[in-house]
Formats: C-alpha cells, structure tokens, sequence
C-alpha cells in the first residue's frame, strides 16, 4: 500500500478471511497444469482474471476509500491520480502532465495533460481536479485520502488545464502526496454508482467480496494501453483457494503467494513467479510513554535482542532482507544502517535500566501474513536473554478496535513510502497513526524542518539526522523487509517486480497482456 | 416427562449408551473395570489410550534428547524436509513439536471431563432425588438443562468464546458445562432406579440428610452409568478440545499443542505432511482408544445388570 | 383423534416446552452478545469515524436504548424474518445468510440421503449377521468412526484423496462468485463424506441394537416357527419394531450435523453457515453471531422436537396408554 492513508487503518476492514497465513489451509495437488507457452510480445485483447487475496462483503468501488486489496485492485483500474509512482517507486506524471511547486512551496500547480478523457468521453476540466479534492477532504465525511493531505488549505482552479493547490505551510514533498492511489481523479458530478474515472479499464459489473469485471477504456491516454479487452477481478479470501484457482487454470493470476510456500507454486511448470522487493514491514510496536518501553534503554535492548537473520529466515523463509529498525527503505536518504543481535549487550541494557528479568506482554494479530510467526519468533529469541515475552493473540477487529494506538507493545505494517511522508503517519505527534507514541523533541524539530525545507542538500541531511535519532531511541523494531510474491500463468506478460508493496506490479493491469 | 424422551436424549450422538440407563442396580466399580478388562477390546483400548498418554507426558522429555531440538528451536527454513519429519510454519521441527504437543489436549479434556462428570452427577442425583417427592428441583435442574442441550456443543464454545476470548481456562469451563446436562439425564435416570429402594427409604425415614443419602447410599449405586459417561465424556471433550484449537480458537501459539500444530500447518499439506498427520494420527488412536475402553465398560455394565434383573 | 387425546397433549406439551426453550436460548444469545467487546457503531465506522457520525449511528441501531427493549426489537425482528443488520457487510444479515444457509442445507441434505440408507442397511446387516465376523468387524469399524473428531475424519480423508495418497478429488471448495456450490459437485465429495463418516456408526449401531432385540424376541420366533421365510420375518415383523429408535437417532444425528457442519465447512472451505460463525465471531459482527448461533439452536430444538415426536408415536407404551391407535 502505497497510501499514506495509512495501512493500518484500511486494514481494519480486510479482517476475517484475510488473515493471511496464519489462517492456512489445504493445497490440493491436482489441477491440470496448462500447457505452458511463453507471453510473447504484448498482444491486444483478451481476458485476464485475476485472483485477489482479501475483500469481504465490505467492498467498495469508491476511488477514495479503498480498504482491502481487491478495493486498491479495482482503484487502480477505474481511477489515476494526479501522479503516479512506477514499478522503481519513483514520481511519474499520469492526470497532471506535471505538477510545480511555486518559490517557497507553499503553492503547488498541477498541469491537467491535454487531451485527457473520462470513460464517458469528458475531457478532464480544472473544476472536477477541485472537486476530486472537496470528495476527499469533505470535512463531513472525510475520506481514508484526507489524513494526508492535511497540510492542504484551498483547491482552486488557475487556467484552463491548471489547478493551484494552497498551503498552510510549506511541503517540498506535497507532490508524492498526490500520488496515493486514493487520490484518483474523478468527475465533478460523481456519484459512486457510476464509478467514471480515467483509469485505463471502464467499469462493467461488480458483486462486493466476489468479483469485479471491466473493460478496456478506450480513450486511454498511454498508447498501446490496455492490452487487454477485458480484466475480471476475483476475490479469494483463503490463501489456499487463491492457490489452487491458479494451478487449476482457474485464474490467470494470484497476488500474494505466501513466501513458505514459493516453491511448489513456482515448480509447476506453466507459473511463473514475480518477486517484488519491497519497502514493507511489520515492525514491533513499543509505546514510548509507558514503563517498561519509556526507557530508551529497554527499547534499544529488544532491538538488540532481536535476530533480524533468524526472522527473515524463520518468518519470511528467507524471501526478503533484514531491517535495523528504519523505514523508508527506497527513499534516496536511506541510512541503511545494521543491527545485529547482541545478547550480552541487551542483557546489559536492561541490567542498566534495573530490569533484568523484563517480562512483558507483546500483543499479536494476524493483521498481515507474518505478524504472528514473527511475535512467536521474536519471544523465543528474548528467551535467551531472559525477557519473558508473552504473546496476547487477538484476532484482527479486536486489534483495530478502540485499543489500536493504545496497545503498549503490539504490532503493526506499512507499504512502502518515502521517510518523510512516512514520519509524517506515523512519528509526528499530529500523525494519524502515531503508534509509538513517540514524542521525542529534537526529533520533531528536525523533520518539522525537514518538510518545509526548500534546499534539498539541507533536506537530505535533516532527513538523515532523523533516522540517527529514531535509530538511537526510536519506539519501532523494524527486523525486515519482506518480499512479494506474486505468480501467473506462463502465458500472462508485462508484469514486472515493483517496489510499491503493491503485488502484480502494483495492480497495474494495463501493463499486462495474455498470449493466445 | 416420558420414558422415551429419556432416553432419547441420552443417546445423543453417543451410541454407546444403549439399554444401560434403564437397568436398576449397578455393582460397585472396582468390580466393574477388573471385569471389563477382562475383555480384549478394552485391553486394546488402553494399550492405544496409554501409547498417546505415554508420548504426551514423555514426548515432552524426549523429544530434546531424540531430535536434538527444544520445543522453540528453529531446525531450519519453513517446511523444508530436515530431520525425520521436517519442519513446521515457522520452520520448528515438527517431531518435537509433535511430542511436546500433547500435554493440553490432555490437560484440559479431563479437566472438563472433571467438571461435566461431578457437575452432572450432582445436579441429575438431585434432580433424580427431588422427583420422588415431587419438587421443584428436579423441574428447574431439568429445564435449564433442555436450555443448554439446544445448542450442539462446539457452537455454545464457539459463543463463549466470542464473547470471553480464546483461554484454556475457558475452554474446561466451556466444555464442562456443556457437558453437565447431558451427564446429569443420565445421572438422574440411574439415581431414579435406585431412590426406590428400601434402604434408600429406610434412610429417609430415619431423617437421614439428603446429602449423606446421595453420598452413602446413591453415588456408590449409580457408579456404572456414571463410568460410562466418564468415558463417553473424555472422548468428545478430547474431540473437542482439539477441534477449537484446530479452528484456531482454543490453545493459543506459540504453545505446542497437536490441535494448533493441524492448524498451523495444513497450508502445507502437501509438501510437509508429518506436521499434520501426527497428530491427527495421536488424537485418532486417543480417542479410539478411549472409545473402545468406554464401550467395553457400558457393555459390562449392562450385562452385569441385566444378569442382575 | 381429537384434541383432547392424551397423546395430543404429550405432544403439544412436548412443543410448548420447544418453544419456551426457543425463547431462554435467545435471550442466552442476547445476553451473551452484550457482553462482545467493542462498540459495534465504531465497528461499522471504522477508525476515523468522526464523534458525530459514531453517535448518529448508535442512535440509528438503538444502541442507546436499554437492552430489554434492543431485545424485544431484536425478537421482533427475528420473529418477522428480519435477522439484524451486519456490521462487516454494511447490509441485512437475512442477505448474507441467504445463499449460505442454502449451502449448508445442501450439505445436510446430501450427507442425510446418502448416510441413512447406508447406515440403515449396515445396521441391518450387522443384526441379521450378529455374532459373525461381519458384525464383529462392523461393530469395530463404527466404534472406531464414531471415536474420530469430524475434523480428524476430514483430514485423514483430504491425506487419502486429495493431496499425498490419490490426487482425485479438490481437498476445498472455491466457489467462483454467482456460481451456487453445487455447479461443481466434485466439491462436495469430501465434505459430505466426511459428515457422513461421522453420522453413520451411531446409526448403524442403533439399527444393528434394535433389530437385533426384535429378531430375538418371541413375535419373531413365532412367525419363524409358522416358516415364514427368514426375509418375510425381517421385512414384516421385526424392521417395523425399530423404526421409532431409529428415527430417533437419525433426527438426532441430523441435529447433530447442524454443529458438525461448523468444523467441516472451516476444513473444506464451504460457504455455509458455520464457515460464517467462524468468521463473524472473528469479526465481531454481533448481529450475524447472534443470528447463526440462533438459527443452528432453532433447528438443533426442532429436530429434537421431531425425534421426541416420533419416540413418541413409535413408543407401543404410550400409544396404548393413551388409547390411541395410529
């Protein structure tokens, strides 16, 4: 999820069904293989289906508020932003041919690009760029959008393809805001029954929690783009039925194949796997304001205690890379600093910090595949530094109910996203989903300056300075990134790794293309 | 209430029961388990039931010395096949899992063995007593039991469990009471037959408290059906016990449990089988085994008294 | 007969007790839902939900008015098909379950037809054969069965048919959306299967039980000694004598099945009913709660009621008390 409306929050809703690997299930062998045959170059045409972890009876076809994986598939299909980021998870123009900040960014203008249709054939105007903007930050009834746009004071229209977005306060970074895909543009006049956007497929049928059906978009501004005729949608809420739908020829393609199970999907001779590096992670929650967590000594302690190798192998079965406890991971500033287990230095620590038989209570939830494992493994490694680390399973609702922010040592996940825009949801005192609690005073400063600071060699090295400081007492344990998994039918070309977190290179469907 | 209702409900997907509540006097059970293993099938049934108990309570030792791995150490990458059995999700080995796994199946089957069985008897031999004068009681015990017995019994653990979260304690609280009813028709019936006895009423007559009449002189007589539901009871709590941790609902990870190991390793099913097939494997022969030392019992205890009659 | 027979009474009695039962469950189910954690206004809002909208809901579920009276309306609605409202599907329970209830009465239905005449005939086997080696085997193979956890049963069958052993049979159920489960019949082998596994050894113990205690009784002598053939014995004198336990224990095994679908739809991935218990009390949506545990305890008291019913008219003791002849 590349939206800063915040993982979290979203996932509330995939509950149930989604509960990721931890839910399990049976692999039937069978299922006749295709034959296999190669993409080939692209062709125009066909039919792709999808299979599509997640979604429920919840499911939406509102640009706005996409909560589940099938909602974001479908966002991307019907709907663009203003800008959009690409499978190397940097900014590309889509709706905007470009978008400028003005001397001091506290203004930002947005070129609508000339010639730009909706899936009723209106060009896109100005006015329907405000009233995307109105939709999603409708004080009333705001939408998952909103919380990141809450530097944004006025919308208003500056040409006849320009629009001007105003300020309260200067945000060098404000363009990767409009890239989220929950900022799609759509019609001034737009009613959710009528879901008309710009993306590059039109909408023709939807049941919530089954499917979703649409075809091409004619009008499409890319050229040779779509491929397809047409894209289905299936929602599979058990890792198992998603699995075998592909090897039966159900599907032409599955996101998400859970990473223990890679190799035997990848050993059909007709899938393909794609594999994505990701920005992702769970990390540990601990609240910084709370005994035992509000002594930075206990924190960098379990930091320490952690095994990040031993994770990636035991949770992620080695399909992704160790983290030290930052996020931000593809944002050019990264420190990508290292943390290795050190026992006797976290012994030390709590010794210090006069805890040295901690125990505490780490509460988990299948929120995402992996969180679970990584709370067993993260309590048996504590175990040989003497922390008792008891695990409290919740199930997913309880986690997102009102406790979700209160927990004191909990666990959470996040796509991947740029180091301020990310600071910005969940480490500032004022971001939405401040889990930490973290509330730390130079550390605020600095990224305070940081998002308005126009010099971006000053910027970068604020930037920096912010993660030496979260590295040095921050509230997250971040032990890796996890990769993504994805698989398809030999025959199903275009899709690439992609950087996003997103799967299916970021359910860009456009891009893709079946062979005969 | 009719005969048949009775025995209707005592037979609840039991099929072991049959003709044993109707019989009158039962012989004492010492008596009673020497002459049902007597009988081959019960002797299987306890070679089977001792084999799992053995590995439960041994598992848990040997398995370290045997593998070379404690109950959390990671063997290797998930689902690999390292050591004899190969790994599980989190890439533990699945032997020592397994053998350090059977501990609370176990546990919490004969705790709420216990509760349904001491709960039931009590409440039925009252319900049974206060019938021959004609109290309420028996009314009021009966009815709240017919309250319980619509729900089947994993659906009623399912609400707890919803409304109270996933424990162990729950889980014996949950599944012994669901048990009481049942074992309380079945008390009741037994106590009936026999709170027509002369001494029974002999004892009435002399003022005797109900309390000592139901200790001294009903308990001792209605031990036979009362064995037989032990049996019955230990079996389906056993099933059950296993089943909420299979649906992810009873023991809770990283605990080594065989309900939650089926749980948490069926998505791989098919590349690393043993961590499924294990202990499914030690529940199938647990139970059967129990089964067949239970059915053994109730037909000793209705030849005994058929002889009896 | 008229009104007034006693057997009439017994069963109209039988029925009163039924429904005042209904009514202690629901106010059980009531209760117990009370008791959820969590405010299912915020549930239905979600995280961001602003004071104002959460507040405006409450009132509009009557989450603000005391719990007699959510009740009475709750009962209300139930009582006129009005099952609640979900929190996960923002939509009428009665819509989600619709489909789903029809699913699970499949699988009911299904592993009814195909147990009993099974079971039936086993069981007369077994008694006609008693004391051969086909009954000792029987009676061995259904104590066995009837030891098994149905998920055990389940699994052991998925081993065997689906993924080590043969790869013959889909070892879940994925239902393409709009397509009703029985568009692909081969994904109800297992489950079925399984069900049936489970019911069958209890009745065919029964079967096997009363038969035998018919065919040794002195009716049954006597229409031998008359030389009837041993066929015309069975068929017209004993058969008829079982038929009321019997019945029993089959309305009492489908009664059974009303819970046991829960942990087979979980294994085999069924859209039924119980795969939605599982998942509404993982999503805390009360009202589905509230309406499935509802909905399995209705049935669960109705089948009850039909096997009492049939005990009932079946009992010889009873009719002729009563004076009745059916």
């Amino acid at each position: 999820m590349i939206s800063p409306t915040a993982a979290p929050f979203t996932r509330r809703r995939l509950l149930g069904g989604a509960a990721g690997l931890a839910a399990a299930a049976f692999l039937a062998g069978c299922g006749g293989p295709a034959a296999a045959r190669d993409a080939g170059p692209p062709r125009r045409g066909g039919v792709l289906r999808v299979g599509v972890t997640g979604g429920g009876a919840s499911d939406t076809l509102d640009p706005h508020s996409p909560a589940t994986n099938p909602d974001i598939a479908r966002t991307l299909s019907l709907y663009e932003p203003l800008l959009h980021w690409d499978d190397a998870y940097t900014l590309q123009p889509a709706v905007a041919e470009a978008v400028r900040p003005e001397p001091g960014a506290r203004a930002w203008t947005a070129t609508i690009r000339e010639g730009i249709v909706f899936h009723d054939g209106r060009p896109v105007t100005p006015d329907d760029v405000v009233a995307t903007f109105a939709r999603i930050t409708d004080p009333d009834d705001p939408k998952s959008g909103a919380s990141q746009l809450g530097v944004l004071d006025r919308v208003v229209v500056a040409g006849d393809r320009q629009v001007r977005f105003e300020l309260s306060e200067p945000s060098p970074v404000f363009d990767q805001y409009l890239a989220e895909y929950s900022c799609g543009i759509v019609p001034a006049d737009f009613d959710v029954s009528r879901p008309v956007g710009t993306g590059a497929f039109r909408f023709e049928a939807f049941s919530p929690g089954q499917q979703s059906a649409f075809v091409r978009h004619d009008g499409y501004w890319r050229p040779d783009e779509p491929h397809l005729d047409r894209l289905e949608l299936i929602n599979f809420a058990e890792d198992d039925a998603r699995i075998n739908a592909l090897l039966s020829g159900q599907v032409d393609a599955i996101d998400q194949v859970p990473l223990s199970l890679t190799e035997v999907v990848g050993s059909y001779e007709s899938v393909r796997l794609l594999t994505s590096e990701t920005g992702a992670w769970l990390p540990f929650t601990m609240r910084v304001d709370v005994a035992p967590f509000d002594d930075v000594r206990v924190r960098q302690a379990l930091r320490l205690i952690a095994g990040r190798d031993e994770m990636v192998n035991q949770v992620l079965s080695g399909l992704g890379a160790p983290a030290a406890d930052l996020y931000g991971r593809f944002d050019p500033q990264y420190l990508d600093p290292r943390r290795e287990q050190d026992i006797e230095r976290a012994r030390d620590l709590l010794s210090a910090a006069g805890k040295p038989n901690l125990s505490v209570e780490l509460v988990t939830s299948p929120i995402q595949a992996g969180t679970v494992e990584a709370a067993q493994v993260l309590a048996t490694q504590a175990r040989a530094a003497g922390v008792e680390i008891g695990l409290r399973r919740v199930d997913t609702s309880t986690f997102f109910s009102d406790q979700y922010l209160q927990w004191e040592f909990a666990q959470s996940f996040w796509n991947t996203r740029n180091y301020i825009p990310q600071a910005s949801q969940s480490s500032m005192p004022d971001a939405p989903f401040n889990e930490t609690h973290w509330d730390d005073a130079e550390y605020q400063a600095v990224i305070r300056r940081a998002r308005s600071e126009l010099d971006p060699a000053v910027r970068a090295q604020l930037v920096r300075q912010a993660q030496r400081i979260e590295f040095d007492r921050g509230g997250y344990l971040i032990w890796g990134w996890p990769d993504r998994v994805d698989a398809h039918q030999a025959y199903v070309g275009g899709l690439v790794p992609n950087r996003t977190g997103l799967s299916l290179s970021g359910y860009e469907f456009r891009k893709a293309w079946v062979a005969v | 209430m009719s005969a048949s209702t009775e025995n209707t409900e005592n037979t609840e997907h039991t099929g072991n029961t049959e003709n044993v509540t109707e019989n009158t006097a039962y012989a004492a059970p010492a008596g009673l388990i020497r002459r049902t293993f007597r009988r081959r099938q019960a002797r299987i049934g306890a070679v089977l039931t001792l084999v799992v108990v053995a590995v439960a309570l041994l598992g848990p030792l040997l398995g370290p010395v045997l593998t070379g791995y404690a109950v959390d150490d990671f063997a290797g990458r998930p689902f690999r096949p390292d050591g004899l059995a190969g790994t599980d999700d989190l890439g533990r080995d699945v032997l020592t899992r397994f053998l350090a796994g059977g501990g609370p199946v176990l546990l919490y089957a004969l705790a709420a063995t216990a509760i349904g069985i001491i709960g039931g008897a009590v409440a039925g031999m009252l319900a049974g007593y206060s019938h021959s004068d004609g109290s309420r009681l028996d009314t009021l015990i009966m009815r709240g039991g017919d309250v319980l017995l619509s729900f089947p019994q994993l659906v009623l653990a399912l609400l707890a469990v919803a409304v109270l979260g996933s424990s162990g304690l729950l889980l014996v609280l949950v599944i012994g009471i669901t048990h009481i009813p049942r074992v309380a028709r079945v008390a009741r019936q037994a106590t009936l037959s026999v709170v027509g006895q002369d001494y029974v009423l002999a004892a009435r007559m002399y003022g005797v408290p109900r309390r000592r009449i139901l200790a001294t002189e009903v308990l001792p007589n209605i031990t036979g059906p009362l064995m037989v539901e032990l049996g019955l009871r230990l079996t389906y709590s056993i099933g059950y016990v296993a089943s909420l941790s299979f649906l992810g609902l009873g023991v809770q990870p990283p605990a080594a449990d065989w309900g939650l190991q089926i749980n948490e390793n069926r998505i791989a099913l098919i590349i690393a089988p043993w961590g499924v097939l294990l202990p499914v494997l030690a529940i199938a022969v647990l139970t059967i085994g129990t089964n067949m030392i239970t059915d053994a019992l109730a037909k000793e205890s209705a030849d005994t008294t058929g002889e009896a009659a | 007969m008229t009104s007034t027979s006693p057997l009439t009474r017994l069963i109209l009695k039988r029925l009163l007790v039924s429904v005042l039962v209904l009514l202690v469950v629901s106010l059980l189910i009531f209760g117990a839902t009370l008791l959820l954690p969590g405010d299912p206004a915020r549930a239905i809002l979600g995280q961001q939900a602003t004071p104002e909208r959460v507040a405006a809901l409450t009132e509009q579920l009557g989450l603000d008015r005391p719990a007699w009276e959510r009740y009475l309306s709750w009962l209300g609605g139930v009582l006129t098909g009005d099952l609640g409202f979900s929190a996960a599907t923002q939509g009428p329970v009665t819509e989600l379950l619709g489909g789903r209830i029809a699913a699970s009465a499949l699988l009911l239905v299904l592993t009814a037809v195909i147990s009993t005449p099974v079971a039936l005939a086993l069981g007369a086997w077994a008694a006609v054969r008693r004391g051969t080696r086909t009954d000792s085997a029987l009676s061995g193979i259904s104590l066995v069965l009837a030891a098994l956890p149905e998920f055990v049963i389940g699994v052991l069958l998925v081993v065997l048919f689906a993924t080590s052993v043969f790869q013959i049979l889909p070892s879940v159920t994925i239902a393409r959306p709009g397509e009703p489960v029985w568009a692909r019949p081969d994904q109800l082998v297992l489950p079925v299967i399984t069900l049936a596994l489970v019911v069958i050894p209890y009745v065919i113990r029964m079967t096997r039980a009363t038969l035998s205690e018919a065919l040794d009784a002195g009716f049954v002598e006597m229409a031998r000694l008359k030389g009837m053939p041993e066929r015309t014995v069975l068929l017209r004198h004993a058969v008829p004598h079982t038929i009321g336990p019997v019945a029993q224990v089959i309305a009492m095994q489908l009664a059974w099945l009303a819970g046991g679908v829960v942990v087979v739809e979980f294994l085999f991935r069924y859209p039924g009913i119980g795969q939605a218990l599982i998942d509404a009390v993982a999503n805390r949506d009360v009202q589905v709660v509230q309406a499935i545990t509802l909905i399995i305890a209705a049935f669960y008291v109705l089948v009850n009621l039909a096997a009492d019913v049939a005990g009932i008219l079946a009992d010889p003791r009873i009719r002729t008390s009563g004076g009745v002849a059916q």
